[in-house]
């Protein structure tokens, strides 16, 4: 799991470093309310309370709680985040 | 209710689930959600989604209900740096925000991917100025915003699919700085009455029986109640009627489904039979239609507006603290005459 670093950051379009501050200023995990943190790798973002990706499409995040995938063990950095399913999100998985 | 609420003390914690779910106003766990679900979200999604590529350049109703509720803004002396735009008609509120509220950070929020993708595709064609928007795509039920981070939340004809009303407007509190703003506009129980009742008598007359074709809407006297319940400081409610002429029932519903407000009850009856749809139609002509030939349509807007508690904002004094008696103010008034 890379976490994004300031200099890849700059490196980025103005797409994503306008994603990043409305992230750390506004946007949260629409489970928990907890910070929401993004995944370079796979383009999503990832609520680590519960281990759920949410993914980022054309550059627009979708924080609905039915798009969230939960994690593989080894994805998440809290692995206990994958025994918490909902029924819901297992639907979506795979 | 109390059977629930011991059944689920009995459940063998999974307490990272019950950890967020009091977060959340939903878990869509049978046994833990007491709620009623009237409406079904997915299906209004795709609904949303279908309305994104209908959708009429400029729509005179939803453009109108749009500058009325941005006009409030007028009526505050206090700016609102960031915005929330929650779902509904997102892009007429975009188009119409020509610096109302002075309004330097805007989030679009819609829950249909392809409602927002449009937003922003018109986004890119004719930029607002000195607006920086962003787009999330998500759920009022389950507002993905940071506590006290956004000034304003306004909401144009969109809560009104909410399953739970209450607890997306408690969201919306929370998301609310101290002495922040909750707009929102929601369609009335008036709404599209001339159609409740045409279905209603064509069902009646083709199948022997009714099946709810219209959703059931807020009344005015709730939206009062809705806003003090969310916990809103300085609440005022205030409702109005727009009649919207058709060619025929026909087109009313095409505008419908170009608005994404067609029927999204979880208990619908999902057949229609073309019989019954003509015989609704030629009803609502026989029943409605003016002297010139077109069928009016009532759309009733119930606009709300509320305040996160702050120190600033007026309050009624200490019971008992007045030093001067009523009778003594009429007697001064009295003297005059």
């Amino acid at each position: 799991m890379v976490k994004l670093s300031g200099a890849l950051l700059q490196n980025a379009g103005t797409e994503l470093g306008s994603l990043r501050k409305t992230l750390s200023e506004i946007l949260v995990c629409p489970l928990t309310k907890q910070p929401l943190r993004y995944c370079e790798k796979k383009n999503s973002l990832i609520s680590d309370a519960v281990g759920v990706s949410f993914p980022i499409k054309n550059g627009i995040p979708c924080l609905v709680p039915r798009d969230g995938k939960i994690l593989e063990e080894e994805d998440a950095s809290k692995p206990e985040g994958t025994t918490n399913s909902s029924a819901r999100n297992e639907e979506n998985q795979g | 209710m109390r059977v629930l609420s011991l059944l689920r003390r009995n459940v063998p914690a999974c307490s990272r689930r019950n950890s967020f779910a009091w977060f959340c106003t939903d878990n869509g766990d049978g046994l833990q959600s007491s709620r009623v679900k009237i409406f079904d979200r997915q299906l209004k999604r795709t609904q949303r989604n279908r309305a994104a590529w209908l959708m009429r350049q400029k729509d005179s109703l939803l453009d109108t209900v749009a500058e009325n509720l941005l006009d409030r803004l007028e009526d505050c002396k206090k700016t609102f740096p960031t915005a929330l735009c929650l779902g509904g008609s997102l892009e007429a509120i975009r188009r119409l925000l020509r610096g109302h509220g002075a309004i330097e950070k805007l989030v679009m929020m819609d829950a249909s991917h392809d409602m927002v993708e449009f937003c922003k595709n018109a986004e890119q064609r004719s930029p607002n100025d000195k607006i920086e928007t962003t787009f999330v795509v998500g759920d009022e039920e389950f507002l993905p915003i940071k506590e006290s981070s956004v000034d304003l939340v306004i909401s144009c004809l969109g809560l009104h699919w909410t399953n739970d009303l209450p607890g997306a407007m408690i969201q919306s509190r929370l998301a609310l700085k101290p002495d922040g703003l909750f707009l929102a506009a929601i369609l009335g129980g008036e709404t599209l009455k001339e159609l409740r009742i045409a279905c209603t008598v064509a069902q009646m007359e083709r199948e022997g029986g009714i099946s709810p074709r219209v959703s059931p809407l807020a009344q005015v006297r709730d939206a009062g109640n809705l806003l003090t319940r969310a916990g809103f400081t300085l609440p005022g409610v205030d409702v109005d009627e727009y009649i919207v002429k058709y060619e025929s029932a026909l087109e009313l519903i095409e505008h419908l489904r170009a608005m994404g407000e067609t029927n999204a009850l979880l208990q619908r009856n999902t057949i229609l039979k073309r019989d019954t749809a003509l015989a609704t139609a030629a009803i609502y002509n026989e029943m409605f239609a003016a002297e010139d030939g077109t069928v009016p349509a009532t759309f009733q807007v119930i606009y709300m507006t509320g305040w996160k508690e702050h120190p600033s904002q007026q309050k009624a004094k200490r019971r008992g603290s007045a030093t001067i008696s009523f009778q003594d103010i009429q007697k001064h008034l009295g003297s005059q005459d």
